[in-house]
């Protein structure tokens, strides 16, 4: 079954801090993402989540361990190929969305593809589809600082999934978001996971959010404390989640 | 802590992201001061009274220009600043602090930017004095010993004026945080310049300013007599105001319509740096139109220095054409005045001309009798001839008159041709105006006209004969040896000399055009330098603003390369556009000049054009490093 692993993690280790006063954030870490995975990781703030995830998607070195995305165990791979890699192969949803307040929220969608020298008609066509499915045709002309957080996000979605990446990495993809657009945010990711067969790993510290994942890890201490599949309702994971969790203790809010 | 202390470290903290302004503040305090220096200090005197005297109005008249300038550069740069600081001194906000208070904040900082600039301005001023006035002197061709001398007033008053502008816009700072809401304040930054008006109405603002321009041009093109002064008041507001229009409503119109054209806008790194543009609308319409309007100015300041200094010359050598011009009244006094000339100096050429003074008659159109010099046409030739100067005119018709005029330093009427003259009760027309110095000095004394023989002969009895014998020696400077036995001459025979002239080669009379013209220069370099630096500064604020952009961009994958091209793009755009337009304008203004003082400026205009060019492909390189290290696309190691 090796052609669906997109991503793995063998052992990774994270320092921070200069020699001597180093404290270790992830203390061996190890993952395997197979194409159409829902993943999510879920831990305490300060467990580490987006180091990890940073990691992942190299925009951060790790201390020890590998990371192998497409093949390639992009620790050993140039800054030019690091780029191309995540151009081409990753799509980011981050926390605050990042959307260029420059432009409007169709040129911000576009704006990968369009970057990377594809036909302006394919651009528009790729835009206008998935603005249909997340529901944001008429919010295209608007610029970000008039749309609300959640039309943001699921731009800022559109905008990941455009280029059709191998992986979608999202950061607290709720973290700002209130419980009625949060949930638009999941549906949205579950129906591209569901229909479009995209792959995303989400870290996140709210239990709701993970229960959307068809897997969730719970990270803790540095390490992977544990895995927990879905089961048949959302509602039934998101509840066994929540028991892992309290009977975990520690500070998770 | 203190507001004092907390201004203080605020400015200490934020002083490299305010050097761009410091800088170039101080630069103009400096170029003022200098200025100002002239006056105050004894630099002028050596040119003698008329000249110093001249030279100072003049400077004055600079100064006042330079205070124009330095109103509408501090205008805009503390503009700039103000939304840059608004966000960042907005956050005391959450602290606390009322608007007063951040707006108090903001006065003592931006006193103390302001008052770095100042004392860094007088300073390098007091130091650059004699290094200007020797400069000055030099381009002015004018030989000069220069010390330097320490004087107070100029100081106080550069001090003076740029500090009550400077404070005028701190305080309209001030009351703008006052005014603003948190919001407000929090997202200065944010605001986005999409310009919500009507497509019609922005194009009907650009074709409005087309045609302003255009009407523009044509005024100041326009041939005229005396309302030439008038229209080119008129030319010069019409030009500024179309320009203004012109961007103010092509280039949202123009930049619009490009965005929303998808097909166009997602290819090659469009999508960044056209909704850039768009992004900040106002701020570049209005910084582009500014920079236009002043490089304008300054090309045109050049090239009037440059026409009335050629001009200036050509008046001295068309004064040169004799050395000696003696009148009289008997047709053969030569053969008294060439022995005597020639026992001292070789004549190179020496002419007679028969001068016929009349009045213009009877004519109830005018109030005053006018005399006028008459000239015969084959006299006139054959005085070319001897004298070497050109004469490759018609021979008038009967009812025809040719005038013989001279060169003005600046003459404003563009069309002297086609009016009426009245000699001796009768009309005629007026042909062609020509500038040969065939009488030499005595033409700028009098009108004179050239008509043909038989005119010549007919109006003879109705008016007073006068001889004009002029001389040309071979060393004109050797000119005083022969003045006394001349001034015997004429003296002693008052009945038949009436008048005699010598030319001093090395007359100092007008000296201050070359001033004039060297402070022309100078206006050149501040103005380009000023535009340069307006454009500088803008983008090394925008680049601030861009850095959380380009991060995201670099999260998402993008190579630096990537975006280093979409800034090259808006960069030049923005260096271009303000170009192209001044150089189209530039090239009416200059034809308008053309016409003006009857001379060929087209070099002139492209040098001064290529000049600005080669200063703004180098503040082009220098803005786009300086873009890249600010918006975090260069490690700054
Ligand atoms: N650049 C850094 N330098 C030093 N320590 C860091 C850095 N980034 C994160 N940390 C530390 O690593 C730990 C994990 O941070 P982070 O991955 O952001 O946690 P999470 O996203 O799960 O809230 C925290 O204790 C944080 O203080
Ligand atoms: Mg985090």
């Amino acid at each position: 079954m090796s052609e669906t692993k997109v991503a793995e993690i063998k052992n990774l280790v994270k320092d921070y801090g200069t020699r001597g006063f180093q404290t270790r954030v992830l203390k061996g870490i190890d993952l395997k993402i197979n194409r159409n995975d829902f993943t999510a990781i879920m831990g305490p703030s300060g467990s580490g989540k987006t180091t990890l995830l940073n990691i992942l998607s190299s925009i951060d070195k790790p201390t020890q361990g590998s990371v192998i995305l497409d093949g390639k165990d992009i620790t050993r791979i140039s800054n030019r190929e690091l780029s191309n890699l995540r151009r081409d192969k990753i799509g980011f949803i981050f926390q605050d969305y990042n959307l260029l307040d420059t432009m409007t929220l169709q040129d911000n969608i576009a704006l990968p593809l369009s970057l990377n020298g594809v036909s302006s008609k394919i651009c528009l066509e790729k835009t206008l589809e998935l603005a249909e499915t997340f529901g944001l045709t008429q919010h295209l002309k608007k610029y970000p600082y008039q749309l609300s957080g959640g039309q943001k996000q699921r731009g800022a979605t559109c905008r990941a999934l455009i280029t059709d990446p191998e992986i979608i990495f999202a950061d607290e993809p709720t973290g700002a978001l209130d419980s009625k657009s949060s949930r638009d945010l999941l549906e949205c990711l579950r129906l591209v996971n569901d229909q479009q067969k995209a792959t995303i790993l989400m870290v996140t510290h709210d239990a709701f959010c993970a229960s959307y994942a068809k897997d969730v890890y719970i990270l803790s201490d540095g390490k992977i404390q544990c895995r927990l599949s879905r089961g048949l309702t959302r509602k039934e994971f998101y509840d066994r989640i929540i028991d892992m969790q309290s009977s975990m203790g520690g500070d998770f809010s | 802590m203190s507001m004092g202390k907390l201004a203080l470290q605020n400015f200490k903290s934020s002083f490299k992201n305010y050097l761009a302004l410091i800088l170039s503040l101080g630069f103009t305090v400096l170029i003022f001061l200098n200025f100002q220096y002239l006056v105050y200090s004894d630099a002028l005197t050596i040119l003698g009274q008329q000249n110093a005297e001249y030279s100072e109005i003049l400077v004055q008249v600079v100064s006042v220009v330079l205070v124009c300038f330095i109103f509408f550069f501090l205008w805009y740069s503390t503009n700039v600043f103000l939304t840059k600081r608004k966000k960042e001194i907005g956050i005391y906000i959450f602290m606390g602090l009322t608007n007063q208070k951040i707006g108090r904040l903001y006065m003592m900082e931006s006193m103390m930017t302001g008052g770095t600039a100042l004392a860094l301005g007088i300073g390098a001023g007091i130091l650059t004095t004699r290094l200007f006035q020797m400069i000055l002197m030099a381009l002015s061709g004018i030989a000069a010993d220069i010390q330097f001398h320490f004087v107070l007033q100029p100081i106080l008053i550069t001090a003076a004026v740029y500090l009550a502008i400077y404070f005028l816009f701190v305080l309209k700072g001030y009351v703008s945080i006052v005014r603003s809401s948190v919001l407000d304040m929090v997202s200065a930054n944010r605001k986005n310049e999409y310009v919500q008006q009507k497509n019609w109405i922005l194009m009907g603002k650009a074709i409005a300013g087309t045609g302003i321009l255009a009407s523009g041009y044509y005024m100041a093109t326009k041939d005229g007599g005396q309302e030439v002064m008038g229209n080119v008041m008129i030319a010069v507001i019409l030009v500024i105001i179309g320009i203004y229009l012109l961007f103010d409503g092509l280039l949202p119109v123009l930049f619009q319509k490009l965005a929303k054209n998808k097909r166009f806008l997602y290819q090659k790194e469009r999508t960044l740096w056209i909704n850039n543009v768009i992004f900040r609308m106002k701020k570049n319409y209005r910084t582009y139109a500014m920079v236009c309007i002043l490089m304008l100015c300054s090309v045109t300041a050049l090239a009037t220095g440059f026409a009335m200094n050629e001009r200036y010359e050509n008046i001295q050598h068309f004064r040169n054409t004799y050395t000696y011009q003696l009148l009289g009244s008997q047709p053969d006094l030569d053969r008294q005045i060439t022995p005597l000339i020639e026992k001292e100096n070789p004549i190179e050429y020496s002419t007679r001309a028969e001068i016929l003074m009349l009045d213009s008659g009877q004519d109830a159109s005018e109030s005053y009798q006018k005399i006028y010099g008459l000239l015969s046409y084959s006299q006139i030739r054959e005085l070319a001839g001897l004298a070497n100067l050109k004469c490759d005119i018609e021979e008038p018709a009967d009812d025809e008159v040719i005038s013989v005029s001279h060169l003005y330093l600046l003459s404003l009427m563009t069309n002297r041709n086609h009016v009426n003259v009245t000699l001796d009760g009768k009309e005629y027309h007026q042909t062609a105006e020509i500038n040969e110095p065939y009488l030499g000095y005595l033409q700028e004394d009098m009108e004179y006209y050239l008509v043909n023989d038989r005119v010549f002969q007919m109006l003879l009895p109705k008016g007073q004969v006068l001889y004009t014998y002029n001389y040309r020696i071979t060393d004109p400077l050797n000119y005083k040896a022969s003045l006394d036995e001349l001034d015997a001459l004429t003296n002693g025979n008052p009945d038949v000399y009436t008048g005699r002239i010598a030319i001093d080669p090395e007359n100092k009379g007008d000296e201050w055009i070359k001033v004039a013209y060297s402070v022309c220069v100078f206006m050149f370099l501040v103005f380009v330098m000023a535009s340069g630096s307006i454009l500088f500064m803008k983008l090394y604020n925008d680049a601030f603003e861009e850095k959380e952009r380009y991060g995201v961009l670099q999260k998402l994958g993008y190579q630096r390369n990537k975006l280093r091209k979409a800034i090259s793009r808006e960069l030049a755009f923005a260096y271009v556009l303000p170009f192209a337009i001044m150089t189209l304008s530039s090239y009416f203004s200059i034809h308008a000049l053309e016409k003006m003082m009857n001379t060929s400026l087209l070099i002139l205009n492209m040098v001064s054009v290529a000049i600005i060019l080669l200063f703004f492909l180098l503040c082009y390189l220098l803005s786009v490093s300086m873009y890249q290290k600010n918006a975090g696309l260069k490690k700054s190691s």
